[in-house]
């Protein structure tokens, strides 16, 4: 059993594996009060394994983090499958369909932005403050490169990717950003709390600028977006 | 006809979007975004069993339009709650 703090929420996790609390080791909270617990079934371990090779403990994990997503809503906190790097204190999203390119997008920043960092590669949290900003915080949960870090910064914008033969980006429109926003968040639950995230949804279109980036895995693609997306 | 009752709808930035909780949400992985008069309807079915032509009354009852104009609002309605098998 571990008590770890993301997005400023103090979580139990009631682990049977020990591959959890290696995972979550940047992420101990001191103290023992804890915000919800949570606790994954055997049965929801061997239904996440199937007949893939993956260990049970890796398994728990992975059903951990889904838990621990739909309970954050209640605390204005939710997850954007996303890649977030940090550049000067700001964050920048970019979300993408599998296999179009997010993590080698990721990586032509850390290459030509000075003083880019990932925050998060793949399951970043949002919160959404009282003045209607939002702010990106990492997780032990970074996806296949590991790419993340225990930190947060203001987000600055999101931005969409798409493969393309030239480096072009754009603004979004609302009706865009919605369609492609749905294959992003993370929308299943209970009641409550999918019109929560609906609440949070209808925020998040208010609280940041967003983009379409055609891109191609060129260096001037992450100079293209950067110049775009950077705050100030 | 009406609403099967594990969807909710909710309004999100200029447009409302339904989407599926519980049950439906295992084989809908999507949502369905209406506008103004469609969220109206949709309102009016997760209320009670409603035929076309009281959802019809209902929107003239509601907004001037002409009576065809209302039919075919609500027909374009049902048509997309129908495709994506929304209701009972």
């Amino acid at each position: 059993m571990l008590i770890i703090e993301l997005a400023g929420v103090r979580i139990r996790i009631e682990n049977k594996y020990p591959f959890v609390e290696q995972q979550c080791r940047d992420y101990l909270a001191e103290g023992e009060d804890f915000s919800f617990s949570v606790a994954v079934s055997d049965e929801e371990i061997a239904l996440e394994k199937g007949d893939g090779a993956f260990s049970e403990g890796y398994c728990e994990s992975i059903c951990v983090y889904r838990h621990i997503c739909e309970e954050l809503p209640r605390y204005r906190v939710f997850l954007m499958h996303s890649s977030i790097l940090e550049v000067d204190g700001y964050a920048y999203a970019f979300a993408a369909k599998s296999g179009v390119g997010k993590s080698t997008h990721t990586a032509l920043w850390l290459k030509n932005i000075p003083n880019a960092r990932v925050l998060n590669g793949d399951k970043p949290l949002l919160r959404l403050e009282e003045d209607g900003s939002l702010t990106a915080f990492g997780t032990p949960w970074n996806g296949k490169e590991n790419w993340g870090e225990n930190r947060s910064a203001p987000l600055a914008a999101i931005c969409f990717l798409e493969r393309g033969e030239v480096n072009e980006i754009r603004s979004a429109a609302e009706d865009e950003v919605l369609s492609r926003l749905v294959h992003q968040l993370y929308l299943r639950g209970d009641r409550d709390s999918v019109i929560l995230r609906l609440q949070l949804l209808d925020a998040m279109l208010r609280a940041v600028p967003f983009y379409v980036l055609h891109c191609n895995i060129s260096d001037e693609a992450a100079l293209v977006a950067y110049r775009a997306m950077k705050k100030n | 006809m009406r609403i099967k009752s594990d969807f909710t709808i909710q309004k999100v930035g200029g447009a409302y979007v339904a989407v599926p909780v519980g049950e439906s949400s295992r084989h809908f992985h999507g949502m369905v975004r209406l506008n103004e008069s469609g969220a109206f309807v949709w309102g009016l079915m997760a209320e009670k069993d409603c035929s076309e032509e009281e959802l019809v009354d209902a929107i003239l009852a509601r907004y001037e339009v002409e009576r065809e104009v209302a039919a075919a609002d609500v027909s374009r309605v049902l048509a997309v709650l129908r495709e994506h098998q929304i209701l009972v």
